[in-house]
């Protein structure tokens, strides 16, 4: 079994001793609500930014033991050990009513499931049932001899089950309130350790009742019969001190004193999986959509388990079955259930999407699962329950008929709930922290500086620090009376604005230059009816998005300079120079929890908009930062960890240049803070925290760039990788000059930046062939040779290739030499009335190359022919003549002169057509080796003029 | 201890092995932009503000004292470590665990120079004295124990304990030797006179300082 570590974050402050914490999901998983014994408040989480600060109920006395959460979530009920039950809107947290009070501390609370009753009970005697309207009590039920720590109402309403920390259950019919059953002593005495807290559980469907019974197991039992059905039992060494049940109760997760974590697949009776953590968890939900469990520590530590079930099988929430289940014969049991779990899973198909993709080719496959489980049964079992089931057909069939049409209204009214609706992301600066109460938080964090702040009481205090002292320029630090919450900061000054709250506090906006020669030339504009959700600054310009998706923009002097509509609300916005780029919101999240995004990129000063388009996340992520890279270049980064990178490669594309989960350490998160061509820099944030903190001052990290390459079968992902950042750099550097060459400035210190890259990939390249032939790759690497840019690398290619004992491919590398060459000469040639000297030199050189090439190949060929010529001398002659050629001929142009034309043609045919070369007539008249090699070799070395005087 | 009262017996003195330790690297994170530096002993840098960097203590120090870093402790010296090693040193007798050879030297330069940028200073300082307490009394004590061997294995002691406890030693073991074995060792001064050595196998040993 596969063993994953779960990271836990803090939740409460735990004291030195274990105590009970409870945990619970809204309806749609919005939240998270998380409550602990040692402390009196309640804080309300956002699990999808679970590094936001909770919202924090703190209306108890002392510390809350229980939590409910009426079905619709729109109510929110709290126990404490200072004897109250308060209720609470859902989710604003605003305090409604203290709606009981007993005289000795609370332990248990539960809502039924029409959210109409409130059962609560704890060290008192009697369980109270409360009308959660009115809030009278509409009945005590009185039976337990010691504190009961758990209640559970059946999810069909008939029944409440109770459970008490010395191990009795008792069943309790809600009408008449009376004592159904009462099982004694069949779950474990907890003694008087409050920390650990009995509980139990009605199946989703309401047809069992699960209890932690003594043998470190679970025990089922029936709902009308109480009577004992089956036990889950397995790896737990202590008594089990929680358990949940999935949302269609097919898995259940259970907790014990063992510190661990079991997930059972209920219908086998056996596990799926574990884990185990440091301290004992006393408490667990389950997310009501998704498959993911929340759990949380007796210190205070929640945390959330993500795709608990594995995906090969059934999603937790697949199913969801109703309240009434059908099942009037034990026999038919199954297939009827699939019918309707049929229905149901395309009716709620709404809440299922994004969770499984594969949803519609499921209900077969799910049957199959199903009769097999059975069969996997044991047969004594399968047999009870079928026996079980038959004896208490008829008892249900009457209970069932009662309850038909308020549970079908339930049901109706259940499914609309369920319909779930992924957030679209909320407005951010990039690089800042949220706030954390008596802490500092950065307002804005780049590779410049930050802008941090801390709230006092009445105002807050912003600090503006360069990372490099020495240089930067010094800003006083400043009182803010405004409480700004967004920032931007460049080497020229801040900008600031802040939220509006309320009609005094208007939304404003301030720019703080760093220097200027007037006084006061900071300076504030203000926002009536209008709301400032992003600010970016560049080299002379201020911009800030508004709620009314206004893009304003200003100079840094202040004036008012444009204001644009935008398509939809702002995400975030950065600056660069005279770029400033933004992101908005398209449309509302696809089902699937994918945020549509655009982006724009607009060229302040010449007032253009040179891009535009969507902006690509890794689904199921959101934007986590947006900004511009050292050179301009703009970039994404996601909360799933992919750096994206603004190519105008393709008419503009988005490269994904870093994957977060291909480089991360155990535990590691990465905040980035900008990149350049080649690096990331970012800050390494231990899990769980996502973001730094002010203080340790934190440190850059560098990372490489790497495309997310899939694994080849080379082996050489990093030359791979390299040969691909380089391509991106050529290309970039590339159009950098062209842009400069059309402004008509210099671009040499750029051309020779391109050169060493060029340089850098060809080493790669060479490198790559290297492996490419080692691994006999030989289709691979003519195409690699085809990418070298320059000749020298292709011969050492050839070299490489002959060395490596492959003729074949040698062959091909020097066809594709010659190809080059042959190119490169035409290109000349139609470039040659541009001047005469030029031309001359230019004409000679490309000669020169070409002998060379022909020569080596004529070596070949001699060397091939030499065992048939028996001319030794033909061997050695081969490269001094070469040498020969090449020195001989720059130095006596002139004697080339006259022949020039009529050479490069020459060349030409030579280089197409070597095997006719004989035939040629011009080979003889240019003296170049036309003949038969080994003539050749015989008389060229020993007259080196021969050449010239031929011509 | 036998030397550590008095510098003169030592063989250098504590700030002459200081001065070795200066040597060793060191992380920094600069808060200036500075080309590389080229030394006979290595480049060192770039300096990118934010960044973290290696370079040895001496130039750490002196960045530091013009305030153009923050030193970053080595990962040794964090409380966890030093109070798992504390309690390793009480534990075990005769062993001494595991510290780099110049934790005292590095500890005090780090203390006089970067008090700032050492998390939880009084605690780090107080545990580093006690650990060198321990293992300067385990070493006083080993060598109470010690007779008639002719050499001293000890490992994984520091520079400092060396330099404190070498001459003793060396000058013990001498002594021992002398006192072993009276007729076959030619007292230093009677050396050139010309006695015989002793037809004992025993290959001669030159005592090291």
């Amino acid at each position: 079994m596969k063993i994953k570590s779960l990271k836990l974050r803090e939740a409460h402050k735990g004291s030195a001793n274990a105590s009970f914490c409870s945990i619970l999901w809204d309806l749609n998983a919005h939240h998270l609500v998380t409550a602990s014994s040692s402390e009196p408040s309640i804080s309300i989480h956002d699990p999808l930014l679970p590094s936001n600060p909770p919202r924090v109920l703190r209306h108890h006395r002392d510390g809350v033991t229980a939590l409910a959460l009426s079905p619709n979530s729109t109510c929110l009920s709290s126990g404490s050990i200072d004897h109250s039950v308060k209720l609470y809107k859902f989710p604003g947290g605003e305090f409604e009513t203290n709606i009981t009070r007993f005289t000795l501390p609370i332990r248990a609370l539960a809502f039924n499931k029409s959210g109409s009753m409130l059962a609560a009970a704890g060290d008192d005697e009697g369980i109270k049932l409360i009308n959660t309207i009115d809030g009278s009590i509409a009945r005590v039920l009185k039976g337990h001899r010691g504190p009961v720590t758990g209640l559970a109402f059946d999810p069909n309403g008939e029944y409440l089950a109770s459970i008490d920390s010395i191990g009795t259950v008792i069943y309790w019919e809600l009408q008449s309130g009376r004592t159904l059953y009462t099982l004694k002593g069949v779950a474990p005495d907890t003694g008087s350790d409050t920390s650990i807290l009995n509980v139990l559980s009605w199946s989703p469907d309401g047809e069992t009742l699960a209890v932690p019974g003594l043998k470190n197991d679970i025990v089922m039992y029936d709902r009308d019969t109480a009577e004992k059905l089956f036990t889950l039992r397995g790896d737990h060494t202590q008594p089990i001190c929680f358990m949940s049940w999935s949302p269609n109760g097919k898995y259940m997760a259970t907790s014990s004193l063992d510190k661990q974590i079991l997930i059972w697949d209920v219908n086998r009776k056996q596990d799926i999986d574990r884990q185990k953590f440091d301290n004992r968890i006393c408490c667990m939900a389950w997310k009501p959509i998704g498959n993911a469990l929340a759990v949380i520590d007796v210190m205070g530590k929640y945390g959330v388990w993500e795709s608990v079930v594995p995906s090969s099988m059934k999603s937790p929430t697949e199913d969801i079955p109703s309240s009434r289940s059908k099942n009037s014969n034990g026999l038919l049991f199954f297939d009827e259930e699939d019918e309707e779990d049929q229905e149901l899973s395309m009716s709620g198909s709404l809440s299922d999407l994004g969770e499984d993709s594969h949803g519609e080719s499921e209900p077969p496959s799910r049957k199959r699962l199903r009769k097999q489980s059975v069969i996997d049964d044991d047969q004594h079992e399968d047999v009870y329950n079928e026996l079980n089931l038959c004896t208490k057909t008829e008892y249900r069939k009457k209970v069932h008929r009662i309850n038909k049409e308020s549970s079908d209204k339930e049901r109706d009214g259940s499914r609309s709930m369920m319909t779930f609706r992924p957030k679209m992301q909320e407005a951010f600066q990039p690089g800042s922290t949220p706030p954390q109460p008596g802490k500092r938080n950065f307002l804005c964090y780049n590779m410049l500086g930050s802008i941090t702040t801390i709230k006092h009481d009445e105002y807050s205090h912003i600090e503006i620090d360069f990372h490099d002292t020495s240089t930067g320029p010094r800003v006083p630090p400043m009182t803010d009376y405004y409480g700004f919450t967004m920032a931007s900061l460049n080497e020229n000054g801040s900008v600031f604005a802040n939220p509006c709250k309320g009609e005094k506090n208007m939304s404003t906006l301030m720019y703080r230059p760093f220097s200027s020669w007037a006084n006061n030339s900071e300076w504030y504009m203000r926002f009536e009816g209008e709301e400032v959700k992003a600010v970016a600054l560049g080299g002379t310009w201020v911009a800030a998005v508004t709620s009314l998706n206004f893009l304003r923009i200003y100079t840094d002097g202040g004036l008012q300079k444009h204001i644009l509509s935008l398509n939809g609300p702002v995400v975030t916005a950065a600056g660069f120079k005279d770029e400033l780029a933004i992101v908005t919101h398209i449309s509302d999240c696809l089902p699937s929890n994918e945020q549509m995004l655009e982006f724009r990129i607009f060229n302040i000063s010449k007032g253009t908009q040179p891009f535009k388009g969507h902006l690509p996340l890794t689904p199921g992520s959101y934007l986590t930062w947006f900004g511009f890279t050292e050179e301009g270049q703009l970039s994404s980064y996601d909360s799933k960890g992919v750096l994206r990178v603004f190519t105008s490669q393709y008419g503009g594309n988005w490269l994904p240049l870093f994957s977060a989960s291909k480089e991360r350490k155990s535990g590691e998160n990465y905040w980035v803070v900008g990149l350049n061509a080649s690096k990331l820099f970012c800050i390494v944030c231990k899990n769980p925290d996502s973001f730094p903190q002010v203080l340790p001052k934190p440190v850059l990290t560098l990372l490489n760039l790497s495309f997310p390459l899939a694994s080849s079968d080379l082996g050489e992902e990093a030359l791979e990788n390299e040969f691909m950042l380089n391509n991106l750099h050529l290309s970039q550097i590339q159009k950098r000059i062209e842009v400069m060459a059309d402004e008509g400035l210099d671009t040499t210190p750029l051309d020779d930046e391109a050169f060493d890259i060029e340089a850098a990939q060809d080493r790669c390249i060479f490198r790559l062939i290297a492996s490419c032939c080692n691994g006999d790759k030989l289709v691979r690497a003519t195409e690699l040779v085809k990418l070298l840019s320059v000749e020298k690398s292709v011969r050492g290619a050839i070299q490489l290739a002959t060395a490596l004992k492959l003729p074949i491919l040698a062959e091909r590398f020097n066809n594709i030499l010659e190809e080059r060459l042959q190119s490169k000469t035409e290109v000349l040639k139609t470039s040659l009335p541009r001047s005469k000297h030029d031309r001359n030199v230019k004409a000679d050189v490309a000669a020169s190359m070409a002998l060379t090439a022909t020569e080596r190949n004529g070596d070949q060929t001699a060397c091939l022919e030499d065992s048939r010529e028996v001319n030794d001398a033909g061997k050695n002659a081969g490269p001094s003549q070469v040498k020969n050629l090449q020195t001989q001929r720059p130095s006596n142009p002139f004697l080339k002169l006259p022949n020039n034309q009529e050479e490069k043609k020459v060349e030409e045919v030579m280089s197409e057509s070597q095997s006719q070369g004989p035939s040629n007539p011009f080979f003889k008249s240019s003296n170049k080796v036309g003949e038969a090699t080994g003539i050749q070799q015989s008389h060229r070395p020993s007259n080196p003029f021969l050449k010239s005087t031929a011509k | 201890m036998a030397g550590q009262s008095d510098p003169h017996i030592s063989l250098f003195s504590a700030e002459e092995v200081e001065f070795m330790a200066e040597d060793e690297l060191i992380e920094i994170v600069p808060n200036m932009r500075m080309d590389p530096l080229n030394f006979i002993c290595g480049d060192f840098g770039p300096f990118l503000p934010q960044i973290a960097t290696q370079v040895p203590m001496w130039l750490a120090v002196a960045l530091k004292k013009r305030g153009k870093c923050a030193i970053r402790p080595p990962l040794w010296m964090s409380v966890e470590n030093l109070t798992k090693v504390l309690e390793g040193e009480r534990d075990s007798q005769g062993a001494f665990q595991v510290l780099p050879f110049h934790y005292v030297e590095i500890s005090r330069l780090l203390f006089d120079h970067a008090r700032d940028d050492i998390p939880d200073m009084y605690m780090v300082r107080s545990l580093i004295e006690d650990i060198r307490d321990v293992r300067v009394h385990k070493v006083e004590t080993s060598l109470e124990k010690f007779s008639g061997t002719s050499a001293v294995k000890i490992p994984n002691l520091s520079a400092m304990e060396v330099n404190i406890i070498r001459p003793f030693v060396g000058r013990a073991l001498q002594a021992f030797y002398k006192h072993d074995n009276p007729e076959k060792i030619p007292d230093v001064d009677r050396a050139s006179s010309g006695q015989t050595r002793v037809a004992n196998n025993e290959p001669r040993r030159p005592l090291r300082r």
